[in-house]
């Protein structure tokens, strides 16, 4: 966020933001533009409009959610400090004060907080941009009312100053002090009970000047009486730097060992799940998602608890390897991407599953909140959408791979770095998502005994899929390249199974089994498995022999012969009609007549024609051959009548597949940013402001709505163009007062009456 | 990556790959907490199973020996769920004891207090226990140990039983080690068995379980009940207890459906104990006739759920199990845990083979093909008549006519499951057939003529699946059985597995109909055996 160029110490003074930023060098803009990317896109026509949109709501609110904690307390300070002067610039010295800090940290982070265009510098002091205050909210720092903002007919008692408040906050009632203590460090407003002695509290406490009521029934501590009671801090610890981490070494071999084998149970995982829902799928609930007895008989399948279980159908979900399979009775099914994903090797589906991951709007650690079960969102469901998870997974793998190799930190300690980074974030809600990821990096085998791995720290960096996969080689277990055979007919894989002979078994056999190796077991049914695919009893037997390190034994050799001897004795096909007859010459014709060669006509006994084409068809074609064929019914009776006439088989239209936009944008990165700064160095002058404009106002809707803010906050008067309700355009030159849901309250020339405009239909503006 | 011989599996099971040279030392710290499920020739199955684990912290074992000794064998990174797991359920062992107070009398006590507070509030449990007697104690009505501690091991909290036993009343009892002296792995058993008071000796058949049961006898110097599965075994146990101990005939009493003795040593069948007339157990009183010191049951795995009940109230006295697997085939094993006690002993099969005590033996699946017209009746036919059909088909008689003849000489048992079959074969081979209908003298006489050798070929039925001692008996054929049972199986086996004389390989026959549920249910049968090493060779009827 902070670019490499810094600026000055002290900055030159300038007269606006746009000022500010037009002093900037190419590369400070371009390092704004890339740490602000709505400002870049679109682009913006010239410098003056960049600070618009800079200081527009919308953008200044991304902004400081992208602030760290340290940025934010500065921003308060900086506001609150500046309340107190005329034009709202606050001098340094006040800042520093207020945040109790030493002067060289603190620079650094207003530095910062000017390279993001957060504030910036005059004559006067440090100015917040505008829309900061109102971004920040009526509390800012947990401080109240104003003394001066008290309204008029409350300000007969005055706030007590600085010397006599201890005094007086000492003879206070003791329920006065109560509500004072809490009120101090914010939130600053407090509700007063209708009686009793809180309310009598609250009374002394206004009648000294120490509240003010604001609205009703509610008191706010009076800003300067919190402030001298904080002692002159807005904050009671300073945050001005990110909070350290407490790490436990853990020896990276080692992590990295564990990382591959999780890594390698989470692939079996899902591939237990797959087979397990492609025999007896789990049924979708009215709700999305899928109950909690299917939940607990996968875990049961898993061999592992709820949470993990649901987490293993998450990931399977992310990986687009299963799906609600749209059925009027629909079931959590494999999709056919599924069994893609099985042929791949390990690392290509281990990187697959990380990466979808990664990208996956879907918490479900949400789904594992507990206590409350009757709101608890179910794994699977709509409910689990929840896209900030995306942001915090990327800042919890930023924050391991910022650690020296084989450190592993508490959840805990991550939650609360993280918590700094995000300041507006719910730190509750950081604390457990922080917890669910770092569980989940532990399952995915992206982090091992907590330490990130090789894997974790490519993910992290965002590298390509390739890289990835070559590093997800290196962390798995290799596989083993042979089994052993037993007489018991199972067959044991002493490490993980993939490739070829991973098919292999698992075509021919059923996993018994799984963990650090494979038990396989072979059967009737497995057999028959393969000799359906196409297998003989010498491959089965040959290809095991050759993998195994150990003889065939005798009983699975008989096993497998006795199953082909009996494989395929009878047959079963297809046919749509067929042709008898008693006289097998007149068969032997029909195949060998070239006339009905279109027919498909296939001979599977001396008294039976078998043809793929309609009877109905066949019927004609065999008449106009000059035979004399008859229909026959389906228990072998004569159809006497004459066939009816010809209908279209029944063919269910299938729906078409929607084409979905590719979403892809690019990122703003560096070398995109300095096209737009580029571009901005380039823009034309903006003709100076004339007393009446000349043409037509027109400029965009949120430039316009940006010169009214200004107009309003410097009381100056705007011209502005608008179109009634006939669609005639008119120029009015006004002064703006107030905007308020999407109109603007103003008043023209020394009349006192408010006139409201349609900001939609605020063709443009320019200042007066 | 270490390249240990143990491969920890998902599933708590764990794959011993029995070829590598640290698998020895593996076994040795592996064996204690985990069962051994299969093991076949190259790698073997053992599981982990709460009841396996507290058997090892029966015998002295603690988490961190079990956590240390996968850890130290496994080839891969051990999850740490699994171990955490481990260490959580040994911790549930002991935290419960029961114990004899010296002012309270019986009472429950824990480490720890939310545990106790658990229990109590369990509805099935409340009822068995007495009043509170401090925050850690409470009382437990004497009749209801039993009942506790099986509701306690269902619960998960198994208790470990501190009270002690009756010592019953005292009665001389001395091994005579005159001719033959137990086995080294013998000794080990008894040791085991008294030191940890009551529990179970897991021995193979044909490894001597009677005589483990007369050194307990001679151990515990008093009155003692033995259950045994039936007559046959009645018998046998009372003429091997007359053979290795100072017992006479005068002070073993049977207690059977034709005899009621009552003596100091008194040997009792299951069945008869568990008679109901009109709802009652009507021999219950045998179990109060005397002040037993030590309680024996023969084939634990067997035990009917009544002398289960029984075995509740019987908690006060001793008790020995004796079985050649702890696998039921009804999962009662947590019973047999929390009623007889822990697993005290268990010595491998192949083990005790390969120290000698047991003979070899070749196992061989002869396979039959049903004539043309069989197999039309066989198609055509119900299907709860096709496993009789398959079973009886006339190929058999002559496969068995060609083993007997090949095995001249040998003592041979032919053994099936239905009578007309047995009775076409003992006329086809001309040799005595034993039924369940035959008076059990005449029983005694043939089997003493067997042992004698002056007999060389039986024909039985399911009778002599139990408990019967033929010594000499080299070659069995099984032509029918029951179904997929595995325990039969087992049984049959180890009808043959007593180590012959010249020291020659046992062999065992079955012969089943090819392409039939008969070849389905012995696949099942075989499972049990091929997991325990013995590797079944199967041929052809016409290749003998």
């Amino acid at each position: 966020m902070t670019p490499g160029a810094s600026v000055p110490e002290t900055p030159e003074l300038f007269r606006s933001l746009a000022e500010d930023l037009r002093s900037r060098t190419d590369e400070q803009l371009a390092a704004l533009l890339v740490a602000r990317p709505d400002l870049a896109r679109p682009a913006p026509a010239d410098l003056v409009a960049l600070a618009a949109r800079a200081s527009s709501r919308p953008s200044v609110q991304r902004a400081i959610e992208r602030a760290d904690r340290a940025m934010v307390h500065a921003l308060q300070a900086v506001v609150i400090a500046g309340e107190t002067h005329p034009v709202g610039a606050a001098a340094p010295h006040e800042v520093a004060q207020l945040l109790g800090a030493d002067d060289p940290a603190l620079q650094d982070v207003l530095t910062r907080l000017r390279d993001v265009a957060l504030i910036w510098s005059s004559a006067e002091g440090i100015h917040p941009v505008r829309s900061v205050a109102e971004v920040l909210g009526p509390n800012p720092g947990g401080l109240g009312v104003r003394a001066a903002e008290i309204p008029d007919r409350y300000a007969a008692s005055s706030p007590p100053s600085a010397a006599e408040l201890a005094d007086l906050l000492s003879t206070a009632p003791a329920a006065a002090r109560a509500i004072v203590e809490r009120l101090t460090w914010g939130p600053p407003v407090g509700a007063v009970p209708p009686s009793g002695t809180s309310r009598d509290g609250a009374i002394w406490l206004v009648e000294h000047g120490f509240v003010a009521p604001t609205g009703l029934g509610h008191v706010t501590l009076v800003r300067e009486v919190a402030l001298e009671l904080r002692g002159g801090r807005l904050y009671p610890r300073t945050a001005l730097a990110p909070p350290v981490l407490q790490l436990r070494a853990v020896e990276q071999v080692t992590a990295e060992r564990v990382a591959g084998t999780h890594a390698r149970e989470l692939l079996d995982q899902i591939e237990q799940l797959g087979t397990l829902w492609s025999q007896s799928p789990a049924r979708v609930l009215r709700s999305g998602g899928i109950g909690v007895r299917e939940l607990a008989a996968l875990a049961r399948t898993l061999d592992t608890d709820a949470p993990q279980a649901a987490f293993v159908a998450e990931a399977a979900l992310g990986a687009g390897l299963i799906a609600d399979d749209g059925e009027i009775a629909p079931a959590w099914v494999p999709t056919s991407e599924f069994d893609a994903w099985q042929a791949r090797p390990a690392s290509h589906r281990w990187v697959d599953v990380l990466t979808s991951w990664m990208a996956s709007p879907r918490a479900v650690h949400l789904s594992a909140n507990g206590d409350r079960a009757a709101t608890t969102p179910s794994p699977l469901g709509p409910e689990l959408h929840w896209p900030p998870i995306r942001s915090l997974r990327a800042d919890v793998l930023a924050e391991l791979a910022g650690l020296p190799a084989g450190s592993a930190p508490t959840p805990e300690s991550v939650g609360e770095a993280i918590a700094w980074r995000r300041p507006l974030g719910d730190d509750q809600s950081i604390a457990v998502g922080v917890a669910a990821v770092m569980q989940q990096a532990e399952w995915l085998g992206l982090t091992g005994l907590g330490a990130l791995t090789s894997v974790g720290g490519a993910l992290a960096e965002g590298a390509d899929p390739d890289t990835l996969r070559s590093a997800a080689d290196a962390l798995l277990p290799a596989a083993v390249d042979h089994v052993l055979l037993q007489a018991d007919l199972t067959a044991i894989a002493p490490g993980p199974l993939d490739g070829p002979l991973g098919r292999l078994m698992r075509l021919v056999s059923d996993v018994e089994s799984r963990g650090g190796a494979t038990v396989l077991r072979f059967s009737a049914p497995t057999v028959r498995r393969a000799l359906d695919a196409g297998m003989t009893a010498d491959d089965i037997l040959g290809q095991l022999a050759a993998a195994s390190r150990t003889p065939i034994p005798q009983p699975l050799d008989y096993l497998v012969r006795d199953i082909a001897r009996r494989h395929g004795q009878t047959r079963v096909g297809g046919a749509t009609a067929y042709v008898r007859s008693d006289d097998e010459a007149v068969l032997a014709a029909l195949v060998a007549d070239r006339s009905l060669s279109s027919e498909l006509l296939r001979r599977i006994a001396p008294t039976v024609v078998v043809s793929q084409a309609d009877p109905v068809t066949l019927l004609e074609k065999l008449r106009a051959a000059g035979y004399a064929p008859a229909r026959e019914a389906l228990d072998g009776s004569l159809v006497v009548s004459a066939p009816q006439g010809r209908r279209a088989r029944d063919s269910r239209r299938r729906p078409a597949a929607r084409g979905i936009p590719d979403p892809t944008l690019r990122l703003v990165d560096l070398e995109f940013a300095r096209s737009v700064v580029a571009a901005l160095r380039c823009a034309p002058p903006r003709p100076a402001a004339s007393s009446t404009p000349s043409g037509p106002l027109s400029n965009p809707p949120g430039e316009s709505a940006n010169l009214l803010r200004h107009a309003i906050a410097d009381a100056f008067p705007v011209w502005v163009g608008y179109a009634d309700g006939n669609g005639r355009t008119a120029r009015h030159l006004v002064r703006p007062v107030r905007i308020e849901g999407g109109r603007v309250y103003a008043v023209s020339g020394e009349s006192d009456a408010e006139q409201v405009f349609l900001l939609h239909r605020i063709t443009g503006a320019q200042p007066g | 990556m270490t390249d240990g011989p143990l491969i920890v599996q998902s599933d708590k099971t764990l794959l011993l790959e029995v070829d590598h040279p640290g698998a020895e030392a593996a076994r040795r710290d592996i064996a204690p907490f985990a069962e051994l499920e299969r093991a076949p020739e190259h790698v073997h199955t053992y599981r982990i199973t709460p009841l396996g684990l507290w058997n090892a912290q029966a015998a002295g074992h603690d988490g961190e020996q079990v956590v240390h000794a996968l850890l130290r064998h496994s080839r891969y990174a051990v999850p740490q769920a699994l171990l955490v797991d481990i260490v959580e359920t040994m911790g549930r062992y002991g935290r419960l004891t029961i114990e004899k107070d010296p002012a309270q009398g019986l009472v429950l006590r824990t480490t720890d207090r939310p545990v106790l507070e658990e229990v109590l509030r369990h509805r099935k449990i409340e009822p068995l226990l007495g009043a509170r007697i401090d925050p850690d104690t409470v009382a437990v009505h004497p009749s209801e140990r039993g009942h506790l501690k099986q509701q306690l091991l269902k619960i998960g909290w198994p208790a470990e039983d501190l009270a002690g036993y009756v010592d019953g009343e005292a009665h001389p009892i001395a091994l005579r080690e005159e001719g033959w002296e137990m086995r080294p792995y013998q000794r080990q058993a008894v040791e085991g068995f008294w030191h940890g008071g009551s529990g179970v000796v897991v021995l193979p058949c044909g490894a001597g379980k009677t005589i483990v049961g007369a050194a307990a006898m001679a151990a515990a110097q008093a009155t003692t009940l033995i259950l045994v599965t039936n007559t046959v075994a009645a018998r046998q146990w009372k003429d091997e207890l007359l053979r290795r101990t100072s017992l006479t005939e005068q002070e073993i009493g049977e207690y059977s459906g034709t005899r009621k003795e009552i003596r100091p040593v008194t040997i009792a069948t299951y069945q008869v104990l568990a008679v109901r007339r009109q709802g009652v157990y009507s021999h219950l009183e045998l179990l109060d006739a005397r002040d037993w010191g030590l309680v024996v049951y023969d084939e634990v795995h067997l035990l009917p759920a009544p002398i289960f009940r029984m075995t509740a109230d019987l908690q006060a006295r001793r008790r020995l199990g004796l079985t050649a697997t702890l696998v039921r085939e009804d999962g009662r094993e947590g019973d047999v845990f929390s009623l007889i006690g822990p697993k005290r002993f268990d010595a491998p099969w192949k083990d005790i083979e390969a120290q000698g005590w047991i003979a070899p033996a070749d196992c061989v699946e002869v396979r039959v093909t049903l004539t043309e017209s069989e197999r039309m009746a066989y198609a055509v036919a119900e299907p709860d008549e096709r496993y009789r059909l398959a079973s009886c088909t006339p190929a058999k008689d002559r496969v068995v006519e060609q083993l007997v003849e090949r095995h001249t000489g040998e003592p041979t048992l032919v053994i099936g499951q239905y009578l007309d079959q047995l009775a076409t074969l003992a006329e086809r081979l001309d040799a005595p057939i034993i039924t369940g209908a035959t008076p059990v003298a005449e029983r005694q006489r043939l089997y003493g003529a067997f042992r004698a050798g002056e007999l060389g070929l039986l024909v039985v039925s399911k009778v002599a699946n139990f408990s019967i001692d033929l010594p000499e008996a080299s070659v069995a054929i099984q032509v029918s059985g029951t179904f997929g049972s595995r325990q039969e199986e087992a049984q049959r086996l180890g009808r043959v597995l007593r180590p012959k004389v010249d020291g020659r390989t046992a062999h065992f026959y079955t012969v089943v109909s090819r392409d039939t549920v008969d070849a389905d249910f012995a696949a099942h049968r075989q499972r049990f055996l091929a997991e325990q090493g013995y590797a079944y060779r199967i041929i052809d009827a016409s290749d003998l």
